[in-house]
């Protein structure tokens, strides 16, 4: 190789390195963007198909989505300002703490009970460590308001977070082919074939994979919120959300949903066990139905991992980031091991490995 | 004067025929404009020199290359005299798209040549997507396919 060869490619080595450093922060943002394209991408291709330019098959993607979001906010913002406005008024009450939170009436019974025990065995000092742990429960949720205000850059950056992906979206949208070809430009002779099948097997699994996975939270959020809603379980459409999401989680998504639907029961007053079997029955229809109808035809191919691993990953990811790094912990696994999968076999084949 | 009127405002509406070049290649020649702009969204141009290797034997098989400018040397045991030369306006690997996943020759550039590649999963596809495109792709395979064939029995006929 030439000296000249060699220094260009250090340069080029420096410049990426420089790149990657500068960008960095908005690595979140174009992660986020790509798999927003990624879902869109079909619907903006079946209309540039139909003769409309790309750039308005765009644009008609995003109104239409925009359209969906706005139905839905109107539909479930009254349902959560009023949730909202009736936990912070028992948060701000005069009523002493232990007694707001008594007025839960989960809460109520387990006093009741706690404050039994007591008496029974005097020494455990129940109540007093009761009211202990209802007073810092108290207080941590007393602390939003005010951390929200204190980290009011995080809230900003949260903002601009939602507010530019749709645009960088826009752009992958409507340049991405364009983006795809300058890439294979760089890309030397020897290894052009070799790219090719790797970037498009890539493509086919990530997008497919992410779509499917799109399609399954709001087959799983519709089912459930019309399953909950037809048993009369209250705030089924916010339960059935966080049963769609939690979905994505092989194995053990299914069983957040139905925890979530009970907790919520339980905390409305219902200690009966009928509407919790009600409960436990509808989830498991929506998984019957899911599982035999939805996954097939919209999913394909299942996430083949064994539920040991699942497990691990799920409990890596929350150790690692919380409740939102526990539910994409295991798509990403899952994606990595695909793509690491779809080098191997093709570096194989190509005689480079 | 009418007419000439009528075909201008036509193609004030149909715009460019910018991509009307892939038309030489006789598999694309019944695409209109628009048809051509969509298909050469999965092309890929590329620049080979003299004596660069195309493809191997026994590699994967996912391009079909389409000569734009330039000549391809074709080696292997299936072609008559175990090479063939292909040139201009000519392409290698459309009809093995349908037969199999590995290359059963070898081509190397024997002059400064520029390709349009493409691949056989995306053409796949975008017959598929496209049916009526796909058709016409489709019916000028096959009468390359038979042409081949014809030529192959009179061929074997005359030896």
């Amino acid at each position: 190789m030439k000296l000249t060869t060699i220094l260009f490619d250090i340069f080029l080595l420096a410049v990426i390195i420089l790149a990657a450093t500068f960008y960095k922060w908005i690595f979140s943002y174009l992660i986020s963007a790509i798999v927003l394209s990624y879902i869109l991408s079909p619907s903006v291709s079946w209309l540039e198909r139909k003769r409309v330019p790309r750039w308005l098959s765009v644009v008609l993607i995003y109104l239409s989505t925009a359209g969906v979001i706005v139905w839905f906010a109107y539909r479930m913002l009254p349902d959560l300002i009023s949730q909202g406005e009736t936990l912070m008024n028992m948060i701000n009450s005069d009523q002493a703490p232990a007694n707001s939170m008594l007025s839960i009436p989960i809460f109520k019974s387990l006093s009741g009970s706690v404050l039994k025990l007591d008496q029974q065995i005097p020494m455990l000092n129940l109540v007093d460590n009761f009211d202990r742990l209802i007073e810092s429960s108290k207080v941590f949720l007393s602390s939003i308001p005010k951390l929200l205000i204190t980290n009011y850059q995080v809230v900003l950056s949260a903002v601009s977070f939602v507010a530019t992906i749709p645009l960088i979206s826009f752009f992958l949208l409507k340049d991405g082919n364009k983006l795809v070809k300058d890439f294979y430009k760089i890309i030397p002779n020897r290894y052009f074939e070799l790219s090719i099948i790797i970037i498009n097997k890539i493509n086919e699994t990530v997008g497919n994979f992410l779509r499917a996975m799109f399609f399954e939270i709001i087959a799983v959020t519709i089912m459930a919120s019309i399953a909950l809603s037809i048993i009369g379980v209250k705030n089924s459409i916010l339960i059935g959300l966080c049963a769609g999401v939690a979905n994505v989680i092989p194995y053990f998504g299914p069983f957040i949903g139905t925890a979530i639907a009970i907790t919520t029961t339980l905390i409305d007053g219902n200690t009966s066990m009928l509407p919790i079997l009600n409960i436990i029955f509808a989830m498991y229809i929506v998984q019957v139905i899911d599982n035999n109808i939805v996954y097939p035809v919209v999913v394909g191919t299942t996430i083949n991992m064994h539920p040991l691993i699942v497990l691990l990953t799920v409990l890596a990811g929350g150790w690692y980031g919380g409740i939102i790094w526990m539910l994409i912990s295991v798509p990403l696994v899952y994606l990595i091991y695909s793509v690491v999968k779809v080098l191997y076999v093709n570096l194989k084949k190509f005689q480079l490995i | 004067m009418h007419r000439n009127l009528f075909n201008w405002a036509l193609s004030l509406l149909k715009g460019k025929d910018r991509f009307g070049n892939l038309r030489k290649f006789s598999v694309f020649k019944d695409l209109n404009s628009f048809e051509l702009y969509l298909l050469h969204q999965i092309m890929n141009e590329r620049a080979y020199v003299e004596g660069e290797i195309l493809f191997e034997n026994k590699f994967p098989l996912e391009l079909i290359y389409f000569i734009d400018k330039g000549e391809v040397e074709v080696i292997g045991a299936l072609q008559p005299n175990g090479s063939r030369l292909l040139k201009k306006n000519q392409f290698v690997g459309l009809i093995d798209m349908f037969q199999e996943n590995v290359r059963s020759s070898s081509a190397r550039v024997t002059q400064d040549s520029v390709f349009l590649a493409v691949s056989q999963t995306d053409l796949r596809k975008f017959i598929h997507d496209n049916p009526r495109i796909g058709i016409k792709i489709l019916i000028r395979t096959c009468e390359l396919i038979s042409k081949f064939s014809f030529d192959l029995a009179a061929e074997i006929k005359g030896d």
